[in-house]
C-alpha cells in the first residue's frame, strides 16, 4: 500500500493538534472547555485511525468520545458547585505529584516506544476489520462481552435506584431508612438526634 | 453596487419587532400579530424595531433602557401611546398614537433602517458588566480549595440546598425575568431560581399592569347593558387569552385564527361565530394542544380558586358565577358550568366551553333583546383576577416550559379603572 | 489521466454535495414557506424570496456580544454545526460510483455525527453565558441520548438485509424492495429523530418560545444566520440519508440516479415542513416518556421485525 505524501502530512498536523488539545485540557479554566478538548484529543486521533485503515475503530472514536464527554462535561458541572460550568477554576491540583507522575509515565511510555521491538507483519490486502471485529465479538469472545454489559447495564440501574430521590417505595429520606434490629424496632445504626432541633444542625 | 442590492433585497423581509408592553398596550400586540409584514420575536437580540407600546411607569425605566440596547444595530425604537424615555425626547423620537397606521409605520421605519436612510438608534448605557470581576487571585483561583470568590457575580452553589427532585441540588441558577418579558403577562417582574429546567423558587418583585377591559364591563356596573354585547366582548376576552398560550405551543397559524375569531367577535353574526369557533375547537384537540403540549400540573387548590374567582375557580369545582343571580341570564337559560380538576388543561377546557355557552346566550339574547338586571356586580372575564403568593407556591416544582403554560392559563391583572381605548 | 481520476472522485463528488448543500437548504426554507401558507399563515412577499431577504438581514445585522461568553465556542459551534451537516451529505451516494466518502463504515458515521452534534449544540447554548440559551442546550443533551439510541437501532434494522454498514451496499441491498415496505416502523421513527435531531416542530425543546429562543436566544447577525443554516443543512442531510436507507436511493426507473435522489430527498424536505408545522410542541418531560416508552420499544420491535425478515 502507497501512502502519498497528503496522509504524511495530515498525519503529522493531526497528532500536533492532539497533544496541543491535550494539553490545553489541564490549561483552561473551565470543566466544560477541558472536556470538549480533550474531545477535540480524541477526535484527532480517531481521524489518525482513519488514516491507519482502522475504519471502524476511527469512526467509533467519535460517536463513543462526543457522547462520553458530553456526558462527562455536564457531570462535572453537576457534581463541582460550579454554577453550568461558567465560573473559572482551576483544572490541576497537587501540582508536585502529577509533575512526577506525569514525567515518570512519559519516559516509561517513550523507552517502550524508542526500545521495544514492534512485530513488522503488514496486513494482508483482504483483511475486513468489521467482519473480523464482528467475529470476535460474536464468536469465542462473546461470553465475556455479554456478561460484562450485563454487569455493566446493572450497575447502571443500581446507580439511579440509589442515587433517585424518588425512590420506589417513597422519598429516600424514608426509603433509605434501615430496618430495625428487631421488628418494629428503631432503624439500626442510626445515631441519636437532638430531641427539639429536629436534626438541623449536623456539623459540616 | 453589491451593498445596495443586498440592502433592497434585506429590505423586503419582514420586519422583525420586540414588544416591550407598558400599561394597555395590548392593543397594539393584537393588532400586529395579525400582520403578515410584521414578525413579532421573544427577544431583542432578534429584532430590528423595539416597540414601547403604552404608558411604563418610572421604576422601570432602567430596564427598558437595557432592553433598548441588547437590540442588535441597525435598529430603531417606536413609542406607541408612550412616553419616550427622558433622552430620547425629541422631534422625530418615533412617538404615535394612531393604530391604523402603526404597522405601516413600523415596516416603513425598518425599511429605511435597511436602506441607511435612517441612522440606527444610539445606545444609552455605557457597555460595562452588571457584574464586575469579583474572583479572588490572578485568575479567579485564588480562593479556598480550587475556585475563588463571586467571579460573575454567580456564587458558587454549596450543599446542603433543597431539592425538588433528582439529589443533584447543585446547579442553581438565580435570574431575574420582566417586566418585558414577552412570554408572561406585561409588568409581572419576577426573580426565578431554576434548577436545571426545574422551577425552585419564584418570587413575584412586581405584580402585571392592571388591565384594561372593554368599556361594556364598566357600563354594566352602571345599569343595564344588553347582554348579547356583554357576551362578545367576553369571548373576545377569551379568545385573546388563547393566542398567547398557543403562540408557546408553536401553533402560530391557530394563535392567529383565535386572534381573528376575536376581532370577529363584535361584528360577524352570531351563527357564523359558532361555525368558526367549532373548527378552532376541533383543530386544538387534532393539532395535540392538549395532548402534547398543555402540562398536567399547575393545580389550585379550593383556597387559591375561591381567591382567584371567575373561570379558574370553576374549572376547580367552584360554583361561583354572578350571572346566575340576574334576571336575564336566568330568562336565557343559564346555568354555571364547572369541572373538578382545576389543573391547565382544565382551565382551558373551561374557556372553550364558556365561549360556547356564550355564544348560545348571544344567540337567544340577540332575539329577545335581553338585557342585564343586577348591576352592582358584574361577572368578569377574568375573575378577581390577583391572588398574593399565587405564584410563589404553584410554579416551584415545574418544569420551565409548564411554568409558563401555567402562567399563560392563569390571568392575574387586576382590573383597570379605566376601559379599553 | 491522473487529473481526469481527481476530477471524477473528489472534486465532481465535493462539487455536488455543496450544490445540494445549498440548494437544499434554500428549498428547505422554500418549502416552510408554503407548509406555513398552507396552513393559513399569509406571507408578505413571495415565499422563494423570503429565504433570500431574511438571509441579507441577518447578513448585515450586527454580531452582538454578551458579558463574558467564551467566544471562540460561541463562534465555532454554528459553523461546526453546519461542517457536521456538509459531512453527512457527503455520505449519501448519488449513483452506484458516485459517493464523496464512500466508508465500509459509513452508516456508523451518520451516528457519530448524531452524538457529535449534541456536543455542538451544547456549546451554542452554553457558550453564550446566558440562562436561557443553557437551559435549551441542558434539554438538548439530556434528550439528545434517546434520539441517537432510536436513531441506532433503526440503522441497524437495515443494515441487516444488506449485510453491510456501508450505504452503497444498503441501496443494493433494495433492489428488489424498499426498506420502506420492508421495515414499515423504520422511516416513521426515523422522521421524528430527524426533526428531534434539527430541533422543529414538536421537539423544538431547545431552541424554543418558552425560552425566548433557547439556544440561540443572545445570537444576531452573521453567527444566527449560520446557525439557522447549519439547522437547515442537518435537516437536508438527514433527508439524504433517509432516502437513501429507507426508499431505495438511487434506484428508479426513466430518470438518472443523481435525480432520483434528489426527489426522494424533497418528498421527505416537504413531509417533515408539514408535520413540524401541524403539531404543538411537547413538554420536555412529555418527550422523554415518548421516546423511552414508545419510540425505544418501537425501535426495539423494528429491529426484531428486520431480524425476522433478514434470516426468513
Amino acid at each position: 500500500m502507497k501512502t502519498s505524501i497528503v496522509v504524511d502530512v495530515a498525519f503529522w498536523l493531526l497528532a500536533v493538534f492532539a497533544v496541543y488539545t491535550g494539553w490545553r485540557v489541564f490549561r483552561t479554566d473551565s470543566m466544560v472547555r477541558a472536556s470538549f478538548f480533550l474531545l477535540l484529543s480524541f477526535i484527532a486521533v480517531g481521524v489518525i485511525m482513519l488514516l491507519l485503515s482502522a475504519v471502524y475503530l476511527g469512526v467509533a472514536m467519535f460517536f463513543m468520545m462526543g457522547v462520553e464527554m458530553m456526558v462527562m462535561a455536564l457531570f462535572m458541572v453537576m457534581f463541582m458547585m460550579n454554577p453550568a460550568g461558567l465560573n473559572p477554576m482551576m483544572m490541576v491540583h497537587q501540582h508536585r505529584l502529577s509533575i512526577g507522575a506525569g514525567v515518570a509515565s512519559f519516559v516509561m511510555l517513550a523507552a517502550m516506544a524508542l526500545l521495544a521491538e514492534f512485530p513488522r507483519h503488514p496486513l494482508p490486502n483482504d483483511v475486513q476489520p468489521v467482519a473480523a471485529l464482528g467475529n470476535e465479538l460474536m464468536g469465542e469472545s462473546m461470553l465475556i462481552f455479554e456478561s460484562a454489559a450485563v454487569v455493566l447495564l446493572a450497575t447502571m440501574i443500581g446507580v439511579v435506584v440509589l442515587s433517585s430521590q424518588r425512590g420506589r417505595f417513597g422519598s429516600a429520606e424514608q426509603g433509605s431508612m434501615p430496618p430495625g434490629l428487631e421488628p418494629g424496632g428503631d432503624p439500626a445504626g442510626m445515631p441519636d438526634e437532638d430531641e427539639q432541633a429536629g436534626g438541623h444542625h449536623h456539623c459540616h | 453596487m453589491a451593498v445596495g442590492w443586498l440592502s433592497r433585497l434585506a429590505m423586503r423581509g419582514p420586519a422583525t419587532v420586540f414588544p416591550a408592553l407598558g400599561m394597555h398596550g395590548e392593543e397594539a400586540l393584537y393588532r400586529l400579530a395579525r400582520e403578515p409584514g410584521i414578525t413579532l420575536v421573544d427577544t431583542p437580540r432578534h429584532a430590528t424595531i423595539l416597540l414601547v407600546a403604552g404608558g411604563v411607569p418610572p421604576h422601570f425605566h432602567d430596564s427598558l433602557r437595557r432592553v433598548h440596547d441588547q437590540l442588535p444595530a441597525p435598529f430603531a425604537a417606536l413609542w406607541y401611546r408612550s412616553e419616550p424615555l427622558l433622552e430620547l425626547q425629541q422631534p422625530g423620537s418615533g412617538k404615535m398614537d394612531d393604530l391604523a397606521a402603526l404597522p405601516d409605520t413600523i415596516m416603513d421605519t425598518c425599511r429605511r433602517l435597511m436602506a441607511g436612510e435612517q441612522d440606527t438608534a444610539s445606545r444609552l448605557l455605557s457597555d460595562t458588566p452588571p457584574h464586575p470581576w469579583q474572583g479572588l487571585g490572578d485568575d479567579g483561583h485564588g480562593g479556598e480549595g480550587m475556585m475563588g470568590g463571586v467571579p460573575y457575580g454567580r456564587p458558587m452553589a454549596m450543599p446542603p440546598t433543597p431539592d425538588l427532585r433528582d439529589g443533584l441540588a447543585l446547579d442553581i441558577l438565580t435570574f431575574r425575568l420582566g417586566p418585558f418579558f414577552p412570554l408572561w403577562p406585561a409588568g409581572l417582574e419576577a426573580e426565578v431560581t431554576l434548577q436545571g429546567d426545574i422551577v425552585q423558587q419564584f418570587s413575584v418583585l412586581s405584580a402585571p399592569y392592571p388591565r384594561a377591559l372593554p368599556r361594556v364591563f364598566l357600563e354594566a356596573q352602571k345599569g343595564p347593558v344588553a347582554i348579547a354585547e356583554l357576551e362578545r366582548k367576553r369571548i373576545r376576552y377569551h379568545m385573546r387569552a388563547f393566542f398567547h398560550a398557543l403562540r408557546l405551543a408553536h401553533l402560530p397559524d391557530l394563535a392567529r385564527r383565535a386572534l381573528v375569531l376575536a376581532e370577529q367577535c363584535d361584528s360577524q353574526p352570531v351563527e357564523k361565530l359558532s361555525k368558526r369557533f367549532r373548527a378552532f375547537e376541533r383543530a386544538l384537540a387534532r393539532r395535540g394542544f392538549f395532548a402534547l403540549y398543555l402540562p398536567q400540573g399547575g393545580t389550585l387548590d379550593s383556597e387559591q380558586s375561591r381567591t382567584l374567582k371567575g373561570f379558574a375557580a370553576r374549572a376547580a369545582g367552584v360554583e361561583d358565577d354572578v350571572r346566575q343571580a340576574d334576571e336575564g341570564y336566568r330568562r336565557l337559560g343559564f346555568s354555571v358550568l364547572t369541572q373538578q380538576a382545576g389543573d391547565v388543561p382544565a382551565r382551558w377546557r373551561q374557556r372553550l366551553m364558556e365561549v360556547e355557552q356564550s355564544l348560545g346566550l348571544i344567540a337567544r339574547a340577540q332575539q329577545k333583546g335581553t338585557v342585564t338586571a343586577v348591576t352592582d356586580v358584574v361577572e368578569l372575564p377574568h375573575g378577581a383576577g390577583s391572588a398574593d403568593g399565587l405564584l410563589e407556591s404553584l410554579l416551584p416544582g415545574l418544569e420551565w416550559s409548564e411554568a409558563l403554560a401555567t402562567l399563560a392559563s392563569l390571568d392575574l391583572a387586576e382590573v383597570s379603572p379605566w376601559p379599553c381605548p | 489521466m491522473a487529473l481526469s481520476v481527481m476530477l471524477e472522485q473528489l472534486v465532481w463528488p465535493l462539487a455536488m454535495v455543496f450544490a445540494v448543500l445549498g440548494g437544499g437548504v434554500y428549498l428547505w426554507a422554500v418549502l416552510d414557506g408554503l407548509a406555513a401558507r398552507s396552513f393559513g399563515l399569509p406571507q408578505a412577499q413571495s415565499v422563494w424570496l423570503t429565504p433570500l431577504s431574511r438571509g441579507t438581514w441577518l447578513l448585515i445585522q450586527q454580531a452582538n456580544s454578551t458579558e463574558a461568553p467564551d467566544l471562540w465556542a460561541w463562534r465555532l459551534a454554528p459553523a461546526l454545526y453546519l461542517a457536521l451537516a456538509a459531512v453527512g451529505l457527503a455520505l449519501v451516494p448519488w449513483s452506484q460510483g458516485w459517493v464523496a466518502t464512500d466508508l465500509a463504515t459509513s452508516l456508523v458515521l451518520w451516528g457519530s455525527l448524531e452524538a457529535l452534534a449534541t456536543v455542538v449544540i451544547f456549546l451554542q447554548g452554553w457558550s453564550a453565558n446566558s440562562h436561557f440559551a443553557l437551559v435549551g442546550a441542558y434539554r438538548y443533551v439530556a434528550l439528545g441520548l434517546s434520539y441517537i439510541l432510536i436513531s441506532m437501532f433503526v440503522l441497524i434494522g437495515v443494515a441487516l438485509p444488506a449485510e453491510s454498514l456501508a450505504l452503497t451496499r444498503i441501496v443494493a441491498s433494495q433492489q428488489d424492495v424498499w426498506n420502506l415496505v420492508r421495515q414499515p416502523l423504520g422511516l416513521p421513527l426515523f422522521l421524528m429523530v430527524g426533526l428531534a435531531l434539527t430541533f422543529r416542530g414538536p421537539f423544538n425543546l431547545a431552541d424554543p418560545r418558552d425560552l425566548a429562543g433557547g439556544t440561540s436566544v443572545e445570537v444576531s447577525g452573521p453567527p444566527r444566520l449560520v446557525w439557522e443554516l447549519a439547522r437547515s443543512a442537518m435537516l437536508v442531510a438527514f433527508s439524504g440519508i433517509a432516502a437513501t436507507v429507507f426508499l431505495g436511493g438511487w434506484l428508479g426507473p426513466w430518470l438518472p440516479g443523481p435525480l432520483w435522489v434528489m426527489l426522494k430527498m424533497l418528498a421527505i424536505l416537504a413531509l417533515l415542513a408539514w408535520l413540524g408545522r401541524w403539531f404543538a410542541v411537547m413538554t420536555p418531560s412529555r418527550c422523554l416518556s415518548l421516546m423511552w416508552l414508545i419510540l425505544l420499544p418501537l425501535a426495539f420491535v423494528d429491529l426484531v421485525w428486520a431480524g425476522v425478515v433478514a434470516l426468513l
